[in-house]
């Protein structure tokens, strides 16, 4: 198990590392089956790994590898450790498995670009440091790993850096991320201060025990609360999701839908101890996600980029993952990022493919009529769909059901309002997603989309390593929702049993109830979507909400006018008052006075020997008077 | 009776000394200070002799005198009228500065003597016949100061060369040479 | 020691110096600024030889030679120097010279 891994881990790592230091002695092609082939590497170690905890007792299942110790200052020591035990075995298996497909994808999407080996390094580098994160085994290793997906997120989020508004949303995308990282620092710095260590053991043992105080592990939660809110895209600190479709197609899909933004779910799920002791701030991570899939629900039923319909669509379904874990359902929560990861990458992927079709066009009102151009496009984007909307017998049925039963086992007025603000989500998922679904891919075709690319009209819809990875990713979205039957088997809930208890248990009368109801929304909602399409009419008809809505319930504005302009205003006034006149304004002077002391004295270089010699002989004079004198 | 020829002959040579070295400095032409500064080496020689230095008269008669001095007369006469340049140079100020500074230098030195005078610089030592003479000179240029006297030959050749090349004609002038060689 | 006594010679050389020095800060012709040198130098020589008489080591008369074969050297090339000059038919003055400034 350990040896696979280290494989996992650094098989990214070393591909990564390959492309960088061949430049461009390789092909693109090359780098991208490079980069392909080392994530796949990775995906084979975390099999191995995985089955060979598999075959261990559930007890024996987490194991700790340390490599070397790192960090050693004072009575703070931490090592280059990896944790693995179910649930970070989970993630590796999502991050090496989605990722080898989206990058296997990507050789068929990038081709052809001018900088495609540096786009492949940064994929490799990105599956490096998600792998980093979630098999960290304390908790700075964590933070390295976070830090460094934010990175990566900002690299491919600018990859088309001669865009303007790319390289904004990089920026904006990192900014938000490092006031995220900036609070889980504030947490660490409270942990080290207070229990002295950052391995996960000990904080966790010093946060179930009750060692650390109210106070203590309420600030400590509030700051992963805050980390885990900004990566993860949850309002308050959601602004820059949208805007990170500025990447390409497959950075979105693993980057912005798969993984990097579930991490945050993760880190709720790996340090739940201390959320358990910090009760208020574990409801409040469930109530931030049901005020972001609210939100974000009813924001994506007025968007008109593809892109950004299923952006919004994976900030409103990470809310809900929220919501799990604010109740304590860790193993539902992470069931729904594991079945999520495949439908909404499979939803970006085949958008991708519509996208690539139709040269670059992201419009989906200058969609339609797609369906019988492309077919297979057309089935895995239904299937997707409606895996989302949660249709059973498809994967997104059997996990957000799961949730929500468990926000009603949880009960009390929290319960019952995650359960009713859950139930309405489904509902808004059917609306935004057939919304969707039918401007794309029904009715008529729109002018400029009735001459397909030409390249592609030799090779259908797509080459094959883009169509493969969506065919198994549809493939999987259908079939992994079977591994959560309630109250005919739950493999995954037990895997992780140990690992993260579950603090409510829904019986199996609450699941099939919740089920029921949640399917009936969102077939209504989706029947709702039908009508209004059928007649040619918007779901949010034009007025104040639809205004409301268009700019996003006016966030960036208000962050703008809150944060950035006095910021700037800021950082203007110190320039003009203090940096300008004080700091260049000192250096200048230094410079001038040098000059000014310079010419002053070369003014003694007459050149006239004559008077040099003077000056030696006075020199001499006084100096034989003062030998005279002093004797 | 014999000191006080002595003291005659030092006083003569001395005022000589002094006289012919102010001619030097005063002097308008070129050719008078030089004949002036063969004087004052003339009398300076007297004067080591009356030191005892009887080799280093000699040498200053010899070297400097006929060799040295020789040299630059050769020169003035090379010059000829060319040599003839302004008295003094310089701004008024300076010039007064330099006259002080001189005399300010004079002044201190001649206090620094004549506060010993009494002292250490009376006790003159005892020599015998071999002070001064060629045989000492030569043993001392050849155990105790003979790094020196390695130097000194040293410094002569480069001396020498030095002369050579300044003397030597540069490229345009041996082109205009040529030149009006060619010419009928 | 027969005659006037050491103090006598070193005022003498201290006297020859300061002229020569007068000398040196005061004339413009190279060749004038080069004889008041050697003034100065010669100056230096009696004190030398002065001392050595004072304390009877000849190591005083030994320098003064050294100082003499310096001098040579010195005046050789300082004619060269003024022979040159006076060839590119350059003034010779020695405040013409002021290439040396800052």
């Amino acid at each position: 198990m350990i040896f696979g891994s280290w494989v996992c881990l650094l098989a990214p790592l070393v591909g990564f590392l390959a492309i960088l230091l061949a430049g461009t002695r390789i092909t693109r092609r090359q780098a991208g089956i490079l980069s392909t082939t080392s994530v796949f590497v990775g995906f084979a170690g975390a099999l191995v790994a995985f089955f060979d905890a598999w075959g261990r007792e559930p007890e024996e299942r987490g194991e700790l590898t340390t490599a070397w110790t790192w960090l050693k200052a004072g009575e703070l020591e931490v090592g280059l450790e990896l944790l693995i035990d179910p649930l970070s075995l989970v993630m590796m298996l999502v991050v090496t498995g989605i990722g080898g497909l989206i990058v296997l994808y990507s050789n068929g999407y990038m081709a052809g670009d001018d900088e495609e080996r540096r786009y492949f390094a940064y994929m490799a580098f990105f599956v490096f440091s998600m792998l980093l994160l979630v098999m960290g085994g304390n908790l700075l290793l964590l933070l390295v790993g976070w830090g460094l997906v934010g990175l990566a997120s900002y690299l491919l989020i600018g990859f088309h850096h001669e865009r303007a508004s790319a390289v904004a949303a990089a920026k904006k995308a990192f900014v938000i991320n490092a006031l995220g990282d900036a609070l889980l620092a504030l947490a660490f710095f409270l942990a080290i201060a207070k229990v002295g260590s950052l391995d996960f053991g000990v904080v966790f043992e010093a946060a179930e025990s009750g060692e650390l105080s109210d106070t203590v592990a309420t600030l400590v939660a509030l700051g992963l609360l805050g980390g885990a809110v900004a990566k993860s895209a949850q309002i308050p600190f959601h602004t820059w999701l949208p805007d990170a479709m500025e990447g390409p197609t497959p950075v979105s899909a693993l980057i912005h839908a798969a993984t990097m933004v579930t991490a945050g779910v993760y880190l709720i799920c790996r340090t739940h101890p201390v959320f358990e002791a910090a009760p208020e701030v574990q409801h409040l991570a469930a109530i931030l996600g049901l005020i972001t899939l609210l939100v974000a629900g009813v924001v994506a039923l007025v968007q008109w980029d593809i892109k950004r319909v299923i952006a919004y669509s994976t900030m409103s379904q990470i809310g809900y993952m929220f919501v799990g874990a604010g109740v304590g359902a860790y193993g539902f929560a992470m069931f729904h990022l594991v079945t999520h990861a495949f439908f909404k990458a499979l939803l970006f992927l085949a958008a991708g493919l519509v996208i690539h079709h139709l040269s670059g066009e992201q419009d989906i009102r200058k969609m339609g009529g797609l369906r019988s151009s492309m077919r297979f496009t057309h089935l895995t984007f239904l299937v997707g769909t409606l895996a989302l909307v949660g249709i059973p017998p498809l994967s997104g049925f059997w996990s957000k059901d799961a949730i929500l039963a468990s926000t009603l086992a949880e009960g009390g007025v929290l319960g019952w309002v995650l359960y009713v603000g859950g139930l309405v989500g489904a509902l808004l998922t059917g609306l935004y997603s057939l919304r969707l679904y039918l401007l794309v891919f029904h009715g008529e075709p729109a002018a400029q989309a009735e001459a397909p690319h030409a390249e592609h009209a030799h090779h259908g819809e797509g080459p094959r390593s883009m169509t493969i990875p969506v065919a198994v990713l549809a493939v999987g979205s259908a079939v992994a929702g079977l591994l959560g039957i309630p109250g005919v088997w739950h493999p995954f809930e037990d895997w992780l049993h140990d690992v993260a208890e579950p603090l409510v248990e829904p019986s199996t009368r609450q699941e099939w109830l919740t089920s029921g109801l949640a399917v009936t929304l969102g077939v209504l909602g989706a029947l709702l979507a039908w009508r209004a399409f059928k007649a040619g009419r918007e779901l949010v008809p034009d007025g104040a909400v639809r205004t409301t809505l268009e700019h996003k319930l006016w966030f960036d504005e208000l962050y703008d006018t809150v944060f950035s302009r006095p910021g700037q205003a800021i950082a203007v006034t110190l320039r003009d008052r203090f940096e300008t006149p004080v700091v260049q304004g000192g250096l200048d002077e230094v410079a001038e006075g040098t000059l000014r002391g310079a010419a002053a004295t070369s003014a003694a270089q007459s050149g006239l020997l004559r008077t040099y010699a003077l000056a030696i002989t006075i020199s001499v004079a006084v100096l034989a008077l003062v030998f005279l004198v002093v004797r | 009776m014999g000191n006080v020829v002595v003291w005659v002959i030092w006083l003569v040579a001395a005022a000589a000394c002094l006289f012919t070295g102010v001619r030097v400095v005063i002097a308008t032409s070129p050719f008078s200070s030089a004949l002036s500064l063969i004087g004052n080496l003339a009398s300076l020689a007297t004067l080591y002799l009356l030191a005892s230095g009887e080799f280093i008269a000699a040498a200053q008669i010899l070297v400097y005198a006929g060799a040295v001095m020789v040299m630059f007369l050769f020169v003035i006469a090379y010059l000829g009228g060319r040599a003839d340049a302004p008295w003094a140079g310089g701004t008024k100020l300076i010039q007064a500065a330099s006259v002080v500074t001189a005399s300010a230098l004079m002044a201190v030195t001649l206090v620094a003597v004549m506060l010993d005078a009494g002292g250490r610089l009376s006790d003159e030592s005892d020599v015998d016949r071999a002070f001064g003479s060629p045989a000492e000179m030569g043993r001392l240029f050849l155990t105790d100061h003979l790094l020196a006297f390695e130097i000194t030959s040293i410094v002569l050749l480069v001396a020498a060369v030095g002369g050579v090349v300044l003397g030597m004609r540069s490229q345009a002038e041996a082109l205009a040479d040529a030149e009006e060689a060619a010419q009928p | 020691m027969m005659g006037p006594g050491i103090p006598w010679y070193l005022a003498i050389s201290a006297m020859l110096f300061s002229i020569g020095v007068a000398g040196v800060l005061l004339r413009r012709s190279p060749l004038i600024v080069l004889l008041s040198l050697e003034l100065m130098l010669n100056a230096a020589n009696l004190a030398f030889v002065g001392f050595s008489r004072l304390f009877g080591e000849m190591d005083g008369q030994v320098f003064a030679l050294s100082v003499m074969a310096v001098a040579a050297a010195e005046v050789c090339v300082g004619l060269g120097l003024i022979v040159a000059m006076a060839r590119r038919n350059l003034a010779l003055d020695v405040d013409a010279f002021t290439e040396l400034r800052g």
